[in-house]
């Protein structure tokens, strides 16, 4: 049994009470924490020290303007401590950075809520946003599915975060708006909290995750489903990517794709003008710029076994091509291979570091 | 529009415009002059287009889409992409809006394409239409986009916001232009600006011998009224730009992804110094700044991001309106970039891609320009107003 | 029907064996496919799966990675890389229904002339079966 504590606030002020509370008891030096910056609604991470600039912070608002494992990247290996909320797939994305020598959990408090799923950037800036919310909460407290959020979302099996030191319960909690109940699933959280209420013995209500999970499977099998490659091998990728238009959005806001110059936009696949030349005998046509599915199929080979299908790369496409429900179906598919479950352990390597002799005997000959 | 005298030659237009162009095009490729055309090709799935490099006359007249709705891929990129490692034998001929046109007069000036076998072929440009329209209705914004050119309708407002005040929608470096804008619609005008177009025209069998001051005219009074239309947007955008907190209230939603950037035809580094390591400091050091400050934004730099990149491109932005098209969400970048770039350019009686001779103003200065600059420093000194 | 199909495989072999496997079954006068295009490669985990990638792409009708056999590789663990990642791609492939019979991944010893020349016999005779690879022809790749 974990230890929880339960306060009498709603969720959203009882984490900006936890978190002032830290900041206050100099338990922590810093939090990050999504937050209002404006009366219309733009919303950033607030890197926050002082807990008077704590009262424009959201940290459960279920937007993500930008998947938070970059900016924890920034922001780690930290000497002082900090607390941060973040969604469970910016948490595994983090988690799947520091395999890449990309940050540290050494210092950081982790919360993390149960995820009722994030709205689209694009619908949050262009519809009311009390209504959205409003129409939300509604759902996420009876345990469905929000009408509003990412498709990735819907499909998505990890709402319950994997390594966060407090969890946050919110998905199916009838009583939100009056009560909030952190599960402290690590010494840390235990010793964190202490003098910020009374810890008894609970934990999450595992029925009510339990049917929420059917929902979200159940979705998941649409979900892959309608992405109609299996029919069309090749013409169906041009059919979905056909209209990428190279702008890399995708890979620049992965919380997965690091590297500061990928590979795709470096100079090692550029061609003379000749090279183009002998092709365009052969084909009597080709695309310019090139290598359109070059650099799709290039970033499934590189990282989709961690990816941890955020949908912030469907987000960003301004040719509205679902990235992240390919990504998100590629990825399970090459993680499965190694029984992998990316975000989950951070101090399980990543598959193409690691082999077992024993393996994938069938292969090679 | 222009000073010297160009001249053009005609085409009956039979079966639409676009299929009288694919066969003019079709006959240069015909020729031995040109080995292969540069055009947009509507994707399989029928919501987009892309840039096709052809080689095949069969394929012009079953797949191009000279004139297309939306540009989804600045035409400058694409030529770069062929061109960047230098030049080769290949003789291409690029059909391209006035813009994309700028863009590439741009690149080459900055080394990223190279013009020397390149026919650039541009056309009096109603405007593109957002891409987003097109993902949303692909039908409906291609047979919108058709009717604004058979209309020869210049004041659209449902072209994307740049392009309603775009002044520089006729020829400019071209080697052939197209005059969408001739009020004889039963013909397609051909004007050559160049050597090689009059070359690429005479390729296509097109006697080039008339002056077409009727097009001139048309040009001129469509000018007049793009040029009230920047006055009347740019006293919309001067309040969202001037000020530091209406600057970082236009970019609030910012989320830092660089789209704008990337999608920009001018911004051709393949690193940007903004996602460099320079440009990321050690880790602690945010957690610092923020407790210097009570609190820092990530991620980081998002505005610096806007102003640094309009230091380094401004000069050349061509006021494509591609950085708009790109952002996930809406922020006018384009008319942001577009209104401080006539400021800067304007400061080097500049017009970017205009002409193709011209250095870029940041690669030569004359000694005695910018004597405004000059006396603010002086007065700034006899104010003697200590910094802090 | 046209033209007859001439196949193109791309093959990366691992300099220490197969590349030398690749030497043997020349010097042995053991007939292989010119449609073997042999590129050599310090070890087969040189080979980013984006190699191949590129080289499907690009038109290759088939792309073979040929390596030391488990166990020998001469910098110990490279070719059990290279098989996580060929087994990674080869998820991709069938995940999206590309065809992923145009990959293949043999190990071959400095001594295995024989079986490289088999090897390289079986797979074209496969590909020629297969036809050319459909990228050959698409322009919107
Ligand atoms: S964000 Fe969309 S348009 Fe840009 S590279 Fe990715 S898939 Fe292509
Ligand atoms: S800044 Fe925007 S409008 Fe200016 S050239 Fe770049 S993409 Fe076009
Ligand atoms: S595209 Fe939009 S969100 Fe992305 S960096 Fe540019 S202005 Fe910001
Ligand atoms: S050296 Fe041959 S596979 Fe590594």
């Amino acid at each position: 049994m974990s230890k929880m504590l339960t306060t009498d606030h709603g969720a959203d002020k009882s984490v900006v009470d936890l978190l002032r509370f830290l900041l206050d008891t100099e338990k922590v030096s810093g939090v990050l924490t999504l937050r209002k910056t404006n009366t219309s609604g733009s919303l950033d991470y607030g890197l926050l020290t002082r807990s008077q600039e704590l009262d424009r912070a959201v940290p459960l608002m279920p937007v993500m303007p930008a998947n938070a494992a970059q900016s924890l990247s920034l922001i780690t290996p930290t000497q002082k401590p900090i607390a941060v909320v973040v969604k469970p797939c910016e948490l595994r994305g983090f988690v799947e950075r520091i395999k890449r020598e990309q940050g540290s959990l050494d210092n950081v408090l982790t919360l993390s809520p149960t995820c009722g799923g994030v709205i689209p950037l694009d619908t949050y800036i262009k519809k009311s946003k009390d209504n959205l919310t409003k129409d939300y909460y509604k759902q996420v407290k009876a345990g469905e599915i929000p009408e509003s959020i990412r498709p990735t979302c819907k499909a998505c099996e990890y709402f319950v975060p994997m390594t966060a030191d407090i969890t946050v319960s919110v998905v199916g909690e009838q009583n939100l708006d009056s009560k909030c109940r952190f599960i402290l699933n690590s010494d840390k959280a235990v010793s964190m909290t202490e003098g910020f209420g009374s810890v008894e013995n609970g934990d999450l209500d595992a029925k009510i995750l339990d049917d929420h999970l059917k929902k979200r499977e159940k979705e998941k099998k649409a979900l892959f489903e309608s992405i109609k490659f299996k029919q069309d091998g090749l013409d169906g990728m041009i059919d979905v990517f056909g209209k990428c238009i190279g702008c890399h959005g995708c890979s620049r806001v992965c919380p997965i794709c690091y590297c500061l110059l990928c590979d795709f936009e470096s100079r090692n696949f550029d061609q003379n003008v000749s090279l183009f030349e002998k092709e365009l005998e052969q084909k009597g046509a080709l695309r310019l710029p090139p290598d359109t599915l070059f650099f799709h199929l290039g970033r499934m080979s590189h990282m989709s076994f961690s990816c941890v299908g955020c949908g912030q790369c469907t987000d960003v496409c301004p040719a509205d091509i679902p990235v992240a429900s390919v990504f998100k179906k590629i990825g399970e598919n090459t993680a499965a291979l190694f029984d992998y479950v990316p975000g989950k352990d951070v101090n399980e390597d990543i598959p193409v570091l690691v082999f077992k002799e024993e393996e994938f005997k069938e292969l090679g000959e | 529009m222009s000073t010297d005298s160009k001249s053009g030659g005609r085409i009956p237009i039979e079966n639409g415009i676009e299929q009288t162009l694919r066969k003019v095009l079709k006959e240069s490729l015909k020729s031995d002059l040109i080995d292969a055309l540069l055009l947009p090709v509507k994707v399989p799935s029928g919501d987009s287009y892309a840039w096709i490099l052809m080689q095949d006359p069969a394929l012009v007249e079953e797949e191009a889409s000279p004139m297309a709705a939306v540009m989804p891929v600045q035409g400058a990129k694409a030529l770069k992409s062929l061109t960047r490692k230098g030049n080769g034998s290949l003789r291409v001929a690029a059909m391209m809006r006035p813009c994309e046109v700028r863009g590439t007069i741009e690149l080459s000036k900055l080394n990223q394409i190279n013009l020397d076998n390149v026919t650039l072929i541009s056309y009096d440009c109603p405007g593109a239409l957002p891409l987003s329209d097109m993902s949303d209705a692909p039908q409906d914004t291609e047979e919108a986009f058709m009717g604004l050119l058979s209309e020869r309708n210049f004041e659209s407002t449902a072209v994307k916001p740049v392009c309603q005040f775009c002044t520089e929608f006729s020829m400019g470096a071209a080697d052939v232009h197209i005059g969408m804008a001739d009020p004889d619609t039963s013909q397609l005008l051909l004007i050559s600006g160049s050597e090689k177009g009059t070359a690429f025209l005479s390729a296509t069998g097109l006697k080039v011998d008339e002056e077409p001051s009727a097009w001139e005219k048309q040009t001129d009074s469509i000018q007049k009224k793009r040029i009230q239309q920047m006055d009347k947007a740019f006293q919309t955008i001067q309040p969202m730009v001037e000020g530091f907190d209406n600057l970082a209230d236009t970019f609030s939603n910012c989320i830092g992804c660089h789209n704008c950037q990337s999608a920009c035809p001018i911004c051709y580094c393949r690193q940007c110094y903004s996602d460099s390591k320079e440009s990321s400091l050690e880790s602690a050091y945010y957690l610092d700044k923020a407790e210097k400050r009570g609190g820092i934004s990530l991620p980081h730099d998002r505005l610096m991001f806007h102003v640094g990149r309009l230091s380094h491109m401004s000069l050349s932005c061509v006021s494509c309106g591609q950085c708009t098209d790109a952002c996930p969400v809406s922020i006018p970048v384009a008319k942001v970039f577009s209104y401080v770039a006539a400021q800067t350019q304007q400061a080097f009686e500049y017009k970017a891609g205009k002409t193709a001779g011209e250095a870029i103003p940041l690669k030569e200065y004359k000694e005695d320009e910018l004597k405004k600059i000059h006396e603010m420093t002086k007065s700034a000194e006899s104010q003697e107003s200590p910094h802090e | 029907m046209g033209k007859t199909f001439n196949p193109k495989i791309t093959a990366f072999l691992c300099k220490w064996c197969s590349y030398t496997g690749a030497d043997l079954a020349g010097t042995s006068r053991l007939q292989y496919p010119t449609a073997i295009i042999p590129i050599k490669v310090m070890c087969s985990s040189r080979v980013d799966p984006v190699f191949l990638i590129r080289a499907f792409l690009k038109g290759a009708d088939g792309v073979l990675i040929g390596g030391c056999h488990p166990g020998d590789c001469h910098y110990e663990s490279g070719n059990y890389h290279t098989r996580r990642r060929f087994a990674i791609l080869q998820s991709i492939f069938d995940s999206l229904n590309l065809e992923k019979d145009r990959l293949r991944l043999s190990w071959i010893s400095a001594s295995e002339g024989p079986k490289f020349a088999r090897v390289c016999n079986e797979f074209t005779d496969k590909i020629q079966k297969m036809g050319p690879n459909p990228t050959r022809k698409n322009m919107f790749i």
